[in-house]
């Protein structure tokens, strides 16, 4: 029974990012290789923030909400947005649409993310017999950082990769790709500073990314305008 | 045929096709590396249980091949309460009960008429917990500690006499497991008794199958302070004996402190041999008496241990016993005690004895009584401890508050005779009892009013004594079987009576046959909050249908909406193209 249960949280950790990729163009065009790639630079993403947050990071006895150490972190995390710009730019891809290749490396990104953060809790947690709602929780968290990963590799193709841009977009653009990168902050601060539980941190996270998605969609077609 | 084939498709497609090939294996060879992973990881087990509560188990004995109590240990079923509907199949529940709940002629109906179930779990009142530090001195003596008293009591007396085929705990209550009853009990208001498909709460206890101790040992402790021996003697000086037993017997043997059965014995023994001792340290006020003091094991199961102990006295040595009196029980009694003998009262000895005790009593403000019951020498119970010395022709007699024999297994220091019923005072007095009484007859006083172990003396009775080695044993489980012949127990009495005395020998006899004890007394409960199957294929439905939504939806919104139903319309199209 609880091996089905963990099947179930598999599911819905997992399963929104195979759909896509089978959803969307991106099976048709075959940019399995371009999400491959974008999921090893998150692991090296991943493992360069690891040295730089135990280097510098103190450990903190209680789970407060301390400035100077979130703003470390914040700091830290624009290792992501660099490991992104790599992913988005230097890695040397097929010839592949923009559209199609935000939408690859932020897939994989996503995914990447996933596996890393919520996979082995899953197993380890999911199996048990105590039931929680966390798992199913931890999922639904999963979906909404897709969307934001989406969001944020559209932003960053956006910055990076488009060169003629209507300059009154341009101050958008940056706004929100700034807000997007810092969002796990911005969920950091709500945990402990504010004291939200994880529901209602959740249902946040799933909240702004569908904004954020949105209006990064918006801004897309509205950048895609003078070119067409 | 395949460069033929190879000539005739495009470069690209072929290309494409072992790019294809070469994607698949190294999809396969990650898959099955992952699966290994997986198959790894499956070897962590951890214990993820909201609460976890230590449980003692029923004991599990058989008396000659006969079984009784708890057959069984391992627990894995589903929590239920007193409240179930009635007609439910309880063969694969525990059933939680509060002992202030308990409805005893309920459960000797249960257990006589032999009806299925999956397992016992008894909450008694945190007032019985030799772990509660605080309040272990207070007497809780209201009327309603009295009630319960009797309760526990008679269910203790039912488990142990009746044969369980299923696991019986006991666990005190405390805020985890009382939410959790609470959270059972409502369930079961409802009427849904928790079931794999109804969800609920699952008692786990993962233990193994409980062995037989082959060979319990039973360690009797005897030390023995010299009396004074002038030069003349040539004959050996007459012994006075002072014996208590110290192992005690109840339905959770790992609960079984016996604070007044017998810790009160053992203490006012102690206590009794450093007040001697200090006597006998100097010459000038040794006695013309040997004393021997016993410490026996093997109580509960007929006096087995002290049986052994005087067989393996030399002959002139038990011809050299005066009496002996053996302690039993004396810590919680108000104004009267009884000498209990085997012999008539008509007899010299026995008439010399209680002459001495019922005018120290008097002194002291207290009355003793004296009780005859005959021994049956062709029955093998043994009531007093007394008896065992008489059946070898020894005159003896048992100084105790109770006024009727024990049956066997009754009033052996089990579930309810915690710190809380035994009063210091009555010990005390019981000490000076004994004491001056000795000291009258080994110096001959008899009949004088003096007070040799008077208070503010430096003989004086050390009220501090009492109560650290009566504190230390309600804290010391002490059945026997499952005390190794090492055991810091025995060993910390061996020093005790190594202080006190001139010569302290150890004696290890193997427990009598008709008994047989199998282990595992404490486990770990793990009490786990579990979802039903109803409610997972729920959410395997919701989530099916969510992400056909979402596949549905991405569809949509990339490829557009013609797309989706050629998707769906696929297999007849091509059907139609064929043709």
């Amino acid at each position: 029974m609880t091996v089905f249960h963990f099947f179930n949280c598999a599911i819905l950790t997992f399963g929104p990012h195979a759909v896509y990729y089978s959803a969307t163009p991106l099976s048709e065009y075959d940019t399995l290789g371009t999400s491959i790639k974008a999921a090893l630079v998150y692991l090296g993403t991943a493992l360069v923030k690891l040295v730089c947050l135990a280097t510098f990071l103190k450990v903190s006895e209680n789970d407060s909400f301390d400035p100077y150490q979130e703003l470390l972190k914040a700091l830290i995390g624009f290792v992501d947005v660099a490991g992104l710009y790599f992913a988005l730019t230097q890695l040397t891809h097929r010839n592949i649409a923009q559209n199609h290749k935000f939408q690859a490396v932020g897939l994989g990104w996503a995914f990447a993310d996933s596996v890393l953060h919520r996979l082995a809790p899953l197993w380890i947690g999911a199996r048990g017999l105590e039931f929680t709602w966390d798992y199913i929780l931890q999922g639904i968290e999963a979906n909404a950082n897709l969307v934001l990963s989406i969001s944020l590799a559209a932003l960053g193709s956006l910055i990076w990769l488009r060169k003629n841009k209507p300059k009154t977009l341009i101050p958008i653009i940056y706004a929100c790709a700034v807000i997007v990168a810092t969002m796990p902050s911005i969920t950091s601060y709500l945990r402990r500073g504010l004291g939200w539980h994880f529901p209602k941190v959740v249902g946040f996270e799933l909240f702004t990314s569908l904004v954020m998605a949105f209006i990064s969609c918006q801004l897309f077609a509205a950048c895609q305008k003078p070119s067409a | 045929m395949e460069s033929i084939s190879e000539f005739r498709n495009p470069r690209s497609s072929s290309s494409m096709g072992s790019r294809k090939a070469r994607e698949r294996e190294m999809l396969d060879s990650v898959c099955s590396m992952i699966a290994l992973v997986f198959f790894l990881v499956t070897c962590v087990e951890l214990c993820d249980a909201a609460t976890v509560v230590d449980v003692y188990r029923l004991i599990q004995y058989d008396i000659s091949g006969a079984p009784f109590g708890s057959r069984l240990a391992k627990l894995n079923h589903h929590a239920g309460s007193l409240h179930f509907p009635p007609g439910a199949d309880l063969s694969r529940t525990v059933l939680i009960i509060p002992v202030r709940d308990l409805n005893i002629t309920f459960l000797q109906e249960y257990i006589a008429q032999r009806q299925p179930l999956g397992g016992l779990l008894f909450l008694l009142p945190r007032v019985f917990s030799f772990e509660n530090k605080d309040d272990m001195r207070s007497n809780h003596q209201n009327q309603g500690n009295d009630l319960l008293k009797n309760v526990i009591a008679e269910l203790e007396q039912l488990l142990i006499h009746a044969n369980v085929p299923y696991p019986v705990y006991f666990a005190f209550e405390d805020d985890d497991i009382d939410a959790v009853l609470a959270d059972v009990k409502r369930t079961d208001a409802i009427g849904q008794p928790a079931t794999a498909t109804t969800g609920g709460f699952k008692l786990v206890v993962s233990a193994p199958e409980p062995k037989k101790l082959i060979s319990p040992t039973i360690t009797n402790i005897q030390g023995w302070l010299p009396g004074l021996k002038t030069d003349g003697d040539a004959s050996q000086l007459p012994t006075i004996a002072i014996v208590a037993s110290y192992d005690t017997f109840g339905a959770a043997p790992a609960l079984s402190v016996g604070s007044d059965s017998n810790g009160s014995g053992i203490v006012a023994l102690l206590e009794i041999a450093r007040l001697f001792s200090l006597l006998y340290s100097n010459p000038k006020t040794r006695g013309r008496y040997n004393l021997l003091f016993g410490l026996t094991s093997g109580g509960p199961y007929n006096y087995n241990g002290t049986q052994k102990w005087l067989r393996s006295f030399d002959q002139r040595l038990r011809e050299s016993i005066d009496y002996a009196i053996c302690l039993n029980s004396i810590g919680s009694w108000d104004n009267e005690l009884w000498i209990h003998v085997s012999k008539p009262a008509e007899n010299v000895y026995i008439k010399q004895i209680f002459e001495d005790f019922s005018n120290v009593a008097e002194g002291l403000g207290f009355k003793v009584g004296l009780k005859h019951k005959k021994i049956n020498i062709s029955n093998p119970r043994v009531a007093w401890e007394h008896e065992q010395f008489s059946r070898l022709r020894v005159t003896a007699a048992t100084l105790s508050e109770l006024f009727t024999a024990p049956e066997l297994l009754e009033s052996t220091g089990g579930l309810v005779d915690s710190r809380h019923f035994v009063n210091e005072t009555a010990i005390i007095r019981s000490v000076k009892l004994v004491a001056e009484s000795l000291a009258r007859h080994i110096y001959g006083y008899q009949g004088n009013n003096i007070q040799i172990f008077a208070d503010d003396s430096s003989l004086a009775v050390n009220p501090c004594y009492i109560q650290s080695w009566l504190d230390f044993l309600s804290r010391t489980p002490r059945v026997a079987p499952f005390l190794s012949k090492n055991d810091p127990f025995v060993m910390a009495l061996k020093k005790e009576l190594e202080d006190h005395t001139h010569e302290v020998n150890v004696q290890h006899e193997v427990l009598d046959g008709m008994f047989t004890f199998y282990d595992l007394t404490k486990a770990r409960l793990a009490i786990y909050q579990v979802a039903s199957v109803t409610f997972d294929l729920l959410l395997l439905l919701v989530l099916g249908s969510y992400l056909i939504v979402l596949f549905s939806f991405l569809v949509i919104t990339t490829r557009g909406l013609d797309d989706l139903i050629s998707i769906f319309r696929r297999p007849p199209s091509r059907k139609v193209k064929t043709a």
